[in-house]
């Protein structure tokens, strides 16, 4: 009975997906949820033959994923990947689904998988992964998900559920660091041992004090955002020392990062090829995660300064000689860590936001004055124009506005097509930062214009 | 002319870009060639509510409320107090507004007592009222305000206080009588954040002003260039008024 279920489930959503891509679509969803009604467990029937590895955590899931990924290519590993960002329970059933035969048995014996926070409580538990990477948490669409504590307690219940899992933690992320102490998990900490910016932009902490105690933490030094050297004066709730961890950064600039990592006694030289402390947690995060898995650290070193980021994640198109930037915004923290290596910039450059208000972008764009934006205002002549689009593209304006950008450098360009025209229209280097679904049309609107592959393809 | 500015907790109570409330009174002061200072006062610093002529309070966070109201009751209660009766200049917004009722209740019956400096209360509910909305708010000439609210209590005022406006689509203080805000005063107090002020020009105003007139007795504000703001303003109006 249970073999007939899984095989019309995995039918249906493979039909349903192709005829999607029929219709010349990218969406991942759909299909998913038709295979979850006529068999409601079938993604732990689908994962129980792959070796998974999960990525959640607030930001930096899909880079770190994508880093993975590239170590698994580069160790000769076979496995597949929800590499669309379809990572609710309903898409990573239907990646499951589609990689797998009618009789349920996974085409590839690996798997990387991303998964939103709050879908990770079901996620977890069905998949029963090797090992877990939490990214951080931070302050993220409020609308959705709650506050901070929210979300780490949706991370503890799908942790619960992953008996079989090595868990890679941030030790630097007070938040997510703290996972550790209820999980009879092996635990890998990950970290940096050292401050990443010389000047950081200004930024409100999402975690000023103790999850504990609630006394105000006292720091060694600060990365970013709450993230750092952080103990409690009162109660000794402390960073951990961290089994993997960023050593030096010997060279950071707008296009890549340069680190040593330590591991088990030795050090590695990583060429990480984005930019922006964010992703050196990114990279040091897939080194713990390699060693988690059981991957040659030389290999996964190696892999961070070659791997194919995620779509709109510092994406770079080259259209008519003119250099485009995609990088996606969702939130206050990783926006505010673009503008830190942004302001790194010595060349002038055009600046564009585009935001929406949809359920994936967030419906709330209140954090946008949560963004120290008066940054790129302080950059004077560099920041040579800023572009606003998108639903709520007047309320992007007007933060500008406010942030004190002259308002003979601020344009509202609404139509995508004319966004993009005005773009080429000028020649210096362009930095786009969309929120999730106007990067989407943006991104549909680069293809369809300029003949770039569409994000499924 | 000068205004001063007390921002009250501002590394804790800052949840939805308050805090660009305050960079909104502060531009529009300066563009106008009116002088303006910014204090932040938090946790463990004394609050000298005589220094200031406007304050602001946002919202929060629940998890670090419990470390903001043992450091709330007394003292500062007692100056907050004061400077309202005092007929001093409040914008409080969620949170910052709910603290300055008598309690908030859980949806659980746990009880969180507040300052009570303003007749009303709070009593949480297990589904939060979230989502963009709009309310009429009489005082500015029938104009409308829009913002977004995130929000699971539920307010109720006392006899003694106005609502600051009626509402048009959304929920406003208990989703129950239409009211939206309180008013006591010169204590302007609402659910909206989003952020209220850059995208609600004449409400920004409406507070400068009276701030100023409080301590000056006359205040006008010169026009300014608002087209940005009132597009954003007239975006939300017109999407809100064609989902009725």
């Amino acid at each position: 009975m249970k073999k007939i279920r899984v095989f019309f489930a995995v039918l249906a959503c493979k039909l349903a997906r192709a005829a999607i891509r029929l219709l010349g679509r990218g969406g991942t969803d759909f299909p998913g949820r038709v295979a979850l009604k006529i068999c409601p467990d079938l993604l732990g029937q689908l994962a129980k033959t792959v070796t998974t590895v999960i990525v959640t955590g607030t930001n930096g899931k899909t880079t770190t994923s994508r880093m993975i990924e590239q170590a698994f290519i580069d160790s000769g590993i076979s496995y597949f990947a929800n590499k669309t960002g379809a990572n609710l329970i309903s898409g990573i059933t239907a990646e499951f689904a589609v990689h797998s035969k009618l009789s349920g048995k996974c085409k590839y014996p690996w798997a990387v998988i991303e998964s939103d926070e709050a879908a990770f409580k079901q996620v977890g538990k069905q998949v029963n992964p090797k090992a877990v990477v939490v990214t951080n948490v931070f302050r993220d669409q409020l609308d959705r998900y709650g506050e901070v504590t929210h979300t780490l307690n949706n991370i503890r219940i799908g942790l619960q559920g992953c008996k079989n899992a090595v868990v890679c933690l941030n030790a630097d992320d007070s938040l997510s660091a703290s996972l550790a102490e209820e999980l009879p998990n092996e635990i890998l900490f990950y970290g940096v041992n050292t401050p990443i910016y010389k000047t950081r932009v200004e930024e409100v902490s999402d975690a000023p004090y103790c999850i504990k105690c609630k006394s105000e933490y006292v720091y060694d030094y600060v990365t970013y955002g709450h993230l750092g050297g952080y103990r409690c004066p009162k109660c000794g709730y402390a960073r951990p020392m961290p089994q993997v961890a960023v050593e030096e950064v010997l060279a950071s600039d707008t296009e890549h990062s340069e680190v040593v990592i330590s591991l088990d006694g030795k050090r590695y030289d990583a060429n990480v090829n984005l930019p922006g402390g964010y992703n050196i947690y990114n990279a040091v995060s897939a080194m713990a995660a390699g060693k988690a898995l059981g991957l040659d650290p030389a290999v996964v070193s190696k892999s961070l300064s070659q791997f194919a980021c995620g779509f709109g994640r510092m994406e770079k198109f080259d259209i008519d000689g003119h250099s485009l930037r995609m990088i996606l915004i969702k939130n206050p923290a990783g926006c505010n860590q673009v503008l830190n290596f942004l302001t790194d910039a010595t060349e002038p450059f055009l600046f564009v936001a585009c935001l929406n208000d949809r359920s994936f972008d967030g419906k709330d764009v209140s954090w946008i004055w949560d963004v120290d934006f008066e940054r790129l205002t302080e950059m004077g002549d560099l920041l040579t124009g800023v572009y606003v689009s998108g639903v709520r593209a007047d309320d992007m304006a007007a933060r500008f506005k406010y942030a004190g950008v002259p308002t003979e450098k601020l344009r509202v360009i609404k139509d995508y097509s004319e966004l993009l025209k005005a773009c080429l229209a000028q020649d210096r280097p362009v930095f786009i930062m969309p929120t999730y679904t106007a990067m989407l049309d943006l991104r549909a609107t680069v293809s369809k214009n300029y003949g770039f592959k569409n994000f499924w393809e | 002319m000068e205004l001063k500015i007390c921002h009250l907790f501002p590394d804790v109570l800052n949840l939805y870009g308050d805090r660009g409330n305050v960079t909104c009174m502060q531009k529009r002061l300066n563009w106008r060639g009116i002088d303006v200072s910014v204090e932040g006062i938090s946790i463990g610093r004394k609050l000298r509510a005589s220094d200031y002529d406007l304050f602001f309070i946002g919202g929060g966070q629940d998890f670090e409320q419990e470390v903001l109201l043992a450091d709330l009751k007394g003292e500062k209660t007692a100056e907050i107090k004061a400077a309202i009766e005092d007929g001093k200049t409040f914008l409080c917004i969620c949170g910052g507004y709910q603290m300055l009722g008598h309690y908030y209740k859980t949806w659980d019956g746990q009880q969180c007592d507040f300052t009570g400096a303003l007749d009303l209360y709070t009593v949480g509910h297990k589904d939060r009222m979230i989502g963009n909305y709009m309310f009429t708010c009489e005082e500015l000439g029938g104009v409308t305000v829009v913002g977004f609210e995130n929000h699971s209590g539920k307010t109720y005022l006392g006899a003694g206080l106005k609502p600051i406006g009626k509402v048009l689509s959304g929920y406003g203080n208990n989703g129950e009588d239409g009211m939206e805000g309180a008013r006591y005063k010169n204590v302007f107090c609402t659910y909206s954040h989003g952020c209220l002020l850059p995208k609600n020009p004449v409400l920004a105003d409406h507070i400068l002003k009276t701030a100023l007139e409080r301590k000056y007795g006359k205040a006008e504000l010169a026009p300014l260039d608002d087209a940005i703001e009132l597009a954003a303003h007239a975006y939300m109006e017109k999407r809100l008024s064609s989902q009725k």
